[in-house]
């Protein structure tokens, strides 16, 4: 009976296992092959990293990514526990506007900053009523800061509302028992306990914008992302071995940064409980 | 509340309305711009709708074909996704934790980079490449992480396992659990995974820009399309569609994730005469002829039962008992000294070491899983289906055995009526209270006419009070129902009040088995006498037929004189001792504590015996600390115990 019951659970198990082989594991491993079969061979790797323009903007990438995850965190944390923690009259309508773009593609965020900060834009209008001349960032690395603030913050805020939530209340009470002022609390007490949250929804965000392209698409900047240069590297210099080659790149970065993240949060939760 | 206008919380509040401001302003300002003229000259240009009717002319099919993947992309990931993710919950093992760590791979990898993973890989297929199923298999791989993640959180949620072993004492097999206990209960991770997969597909953008072809354009793809080359307004009025079409999978999604509102149950204590209806248990003559409340009970023996995990740890010693048709066994000891185990063993949940058997009645039941061994099981948690009514929980089981409605209508109300909860019939089990709870459990349970009734802790996750009415309670049902029931606790109250025969247990083993008044009167060892109430030790020397302690000396009986001029030691209850005026011969002794316990006063006494001496007066005295005393034991009830 066991052994059946072993049996029907594999069954069950299958399907997902064999579609996800066919259509993630295989295809990634044939990018993998695809990758050394280009004139320079494994050789592209090198290439790759040694490339000044591709150097350039992986160093972009990364220093982009990493920027608006710190900004985001910090702007996340503090509104996020501001939510979980007070009620007041139109909270739930706050949290549904802030939520909202959590849906949004890259595409439509580009085009959010577009409107917001373009060449038709609100500061623009704003700043040219005001001093005479129009500021427009959409299309400098402001605009992709911008826009990838833009798509970060909702979701880190969700996060960080939940584990702000699931936070033990009577820890800080008894802080404050003890003597210590709010500022006291919530370094010791709040920012501690949040700390897990705060790596993996930060490594996410990290993650998600190293490999966002919607929003660069759309904003067409100058700087060019890694993503963008991926996709240029493949439809207009049909350069695939290169493609691949920095689409693995970028891959085991995001990767990395993730495990990392889960590795390092994930020991934080087992000494905390 | 002061703090709410503290300039702390006027800072924070001030950048969460930026940060809503920064992410809301824009949505506003593409509302507007897609319902204006010229979005150049402003809302003085007069407001139109012709946007949308361009939109509708030039993207109604991207917008098609993107419900169309999203609904094909949802039933893949809930046909694929919910099985495995129940798989994964209940198989943990080398495989299906290298899957789940795969899973997490897609939201790591960029979109992009899967993307020309499948054109490399599958580039050369062109009908599959040009077919809108290209992009689906992109938006499963997508996808399905989220789904798969949701159900395995609620799954954790739930308490599956209780649930599962619930319904499978009750008869359930595989199929009939996955079916009526499993997705009903994940309902809540279900829909909203499935939410999550729908609105993801229908947003998604990187992974389909690069997959699809001017033939498979989904609405992201006209989204991008339209911001490259239209006009502001239209590219505007478009974005409109996108929101209007996401507002209602965002607001489910809310709904999905709201907690619900939990109903508070007052615990009514069941007062003293709430024992169950004896009428109801033995009905009159004419409505029991074809319906007996139980089936009689089955003797039940283990033999050489014992069981080591995979880790290596030996639960349980090898292991023998025999329990008669209609006798109530109770299996007593600390956590952890394999009880539980034991009961599993004999329930089917887990199977002993190769060599041990079960027999109920002559049958050989080690091979038969619990869904077939027709045991009735109250589990500690209580694993009632919160998917289905009181009524419902009561009837599941003869619903599993094909009983026909009527006759499972009046085998419930028969139920119902015998644990007095009869006003309980169509409530759901989150608005029942603890008591409700065990006393539904226990209807179940006896519902199916079982061979063996198997009680797991009934009594432990209730109060005091109410525990000790439920006691009572149970112990008047198994005495008239004359049901062979195992009952574990490590409550020795409940051991001696319910059973016939208590096992007391430790680390693994039997330390001894014997009825209440055996265990307690004559417990073989030290561990079992310490265990079940309070014990004194005196160590001394024997001379004559005295024993010689430190302080003084006590009067012996023949038999407990040991080797001449050997230390022993002796033990007794604390009520076998009683205190003396001075001077009549007693041991004396000092008070060091006093405990008034209403009907009587236990004392602590120092100075009498290495370790102290705890004894029990009246109530009425009252002593203080210090005071000299005199000791006296009864001969008759000294023990000499094994270590």
């Amino acid at each position: 009976m066991e052994n059946r019951n072993t049996l029907l659970l594999t069954a069950m198990f299958t399907p997902a296992l064999v579609v996800f082989t066919a259509f993630f594991l295989l295809p990634l491993a044939r990018l993998a092959v695809e990758s050394s079969l280009g004139p320079s061979g494994v050789g592209i790797y090198i290439a790759a990293i040694t490339t000044p323009r591709y150097l350039e903007t992986l160093g972009y990438t990364v220093f982009l990514s990493a920027g608006v995850t710190l900004v985001t965190l910090v702007v996340s944390g503090v509104s996020g526990v501001f939510l979980a923690r007070n009620e007041f009259r139109g909270r739930s309508l706050l949290v549904s506007l802030l939520t909202f773009p959590l849906a949004f593609p890259g595409v439509v965020v580009g085009f959010m900053i577009i409107l917001l900060a373009g060449r038709q834009g609100l500061i623009g209008d704003i700043t040219g009523c005001l001093f005479g001349a129009k500021v427009v960032l959409a299309y400098s690395m402001t605009g992709l800061f911008l826009g990838y603030l833009y798509f970060s913050i909702p979701r880190t805020i969700t996060t960080l509302m939940a584990s702000a939530e699931k936070m033990d209340r009577s820890l800080e009470e008894a802080a404050r028992s003890l003597g210590a002022s709010p500022w006291r609390v919530t370094r010791d007490v709040l920012i501690p306990a949040l700390v897990p949250g705060l790596i993996s929804s930060g490594a996410i965000c990290f993650a998600t914008s190293m490999g966002a392209f919607g929003t660069a698409f759309t904003l067409a900047t100058h700087i060019d992302v890694l993503p963008i240069v991926i996709y240029t590297e493949f439809t207009l210099m049909a350069n695939i071995a290169m493609a691949a080659a920095l689409s693995i790149f970028l891959g085991a970065i995001t990767w990395a940064a993730l495990s990392v993240a889960r590795a390092v949060a994930g020991n934080t939760v087992a000494a905390a409980g | 509340m002061k703090r709410r206008f503290s300039p702390a919380f006027t800072a924070q509040l001030g950048l969460t309305l930026a940060v809503c401001g920064f992410l809301i302003v824009p949505v506003v300002q593409s509302v507007v711009a897609g319902l204006t003229e010229n979005f150049m000259v402003g809302v003085k240009s007069g407001l139109t709708l012709r946007w949308f009717v361009k939109v509708w002319g030039l993207y109604r099919e991207t917008i098609a074909l993107s419900i169309l993947i999203g609904l094909a992309c949802l039933a893949c990931a809930l046909l694929l996704g919910v099985p495995a993710a129940y798989a994964m919950v209940k198989r943990q093992n080398r495989l299906t934790r290298l899957f789940e760590e795969l899973l997490v791979t897609p939201l790591a990898v960029p979109g992009l980079a899967i993307a020309l993973a499948l054109i490399v890989h599958y580039g050369a297929f062109t009908a599959f490449r040009r077919s809108w199923a290209f992009i689906l298999a992109g938006h499963v791989i997508f996808t399905l992480p989220f789904m798969v993640r949701s159900v395995i959180a609620i799954m954790h949620a739930i308490r599956l396992k209780d649930l599962e072993e619930g319904a499978a004492s009750l008869g359930a097999g595989f199929g009939r659990r996955f079916v009526q206990i499993v997705i009903p209960n994940a309902v809540p991770g279900i829909l909203a995974g499935a939410l999550m997969v729908f609105t993801l597909s229908i947003g998604e953008f990187n992974l389909t820009w690069m997959l699809h072809t001017p033939q498979t354009k989904t609405l992201p793809v006209g989204l991008a399309d339209s911001y490259a080359s239209m006009r502001l307004e239209i590219g505007s009025a478009y974005t409109i569609v996108f929101f209007l079409m996401i507002i209602p999978l965002l607001v489910a999604m809310q709904w999905v994730a709201k907690p619900r509102p939990r109903t508070f149950v007052m615990e009514a204590i069941a007062p003293a005469t709430a024992l169950p209806d004896r009428r109801a248990v033995f009905p009159p003559a004419a409505d029991r002829s074809d319906e007996p409340v139980t089936g009689s009970g089955t003797a039940l023996r283990l033999q050489g039962c014992a069981k080591t995990f995979a880790d290596g740890t030996r639960a349980l010693e090898p292991f023998d008992l025999s329990v008669e048709a209609g006798e109530t066994v109770v299996i007593l000891g600390p956590s952890g000294c394999g009880k539980t185990t034991l009961l599993r063993i004999i329930a089917g949940l887990e199977s002993p070491d190769p060599g041990g058997r079960v027999y109920f009645g002559g049958e050989d039941v080690t091979e038969v899983p619990i869904e077939r061994r027709n045991v009735g099981m109250v589990f500690q948690s209580y694993a009632l289906f919160p998917n289905m009514t009181v009524a419902e929980n009561i009837a599941y089981g003869l619903k599993v055995r094909g009983v026909d409605t009527a006759r499972r209508n009046r085998r419930v109300s028969q139920m119902l009526e015998m644990m007095k909860i009869g006003e309980l019939r169509n409530r759901p089990i989150d608005q029942l209270s603890g008591g409700q709870k065990q006393r539904v459990a226990l209807a179940r349970a006896i519902a199916i006419r079982p061979r063996v009734l198997l009680l797991d802790e009934p009594l432990t996750a209730l109060d005091a009070k109410l525990r000790d009415a439920l006691r009572v309670e149970i112990d008047g049902l198994l005495r008239s129902l004359g049901i062979t029931a195992i009952y574990v606790t490590h409550d020795q109250a409940e051991a001696m009040a319910l059973g016939d025969r208590i096992v007391v247990m430790n680390i693994a083993r039997v330390a001894q088995v014997g009825t209440p008044r055996e265990i307690y009167f004559a417990p073989r060892t030290r561990f079992v006498a310490e265990f079940i109430g309070t014990i004194n030790r005196l160590k001394g020397r024997v001379q004559g037929d005295r024993l010689i302690l430190p302080g003084g000396s006590l009067p012996l009986l023949g038999r407990v004189r040991g080797p001449a001029d050997g230390e022993i030691e002796l033990f007794f209850r604390p009520e076998h001792a009683r205190l003396v005026d001075p001077g009549q011969g007693g041991l004396p002794a000092t008070v060091a504590a006093s405990f008034f316990m209403g009907d009587r006063t236990r004392l602590l006494l120092e100075g009498a015996a290495e370790g102290g001496l705890t004894i029990e007066t009246a109530g009425n005295r009252c002593f203080r600390k210090g005071q000299r005393v005199e000791v006296v034991v009864d001969p008759d009830a000294l023990l000499r115990l094994d270590a």
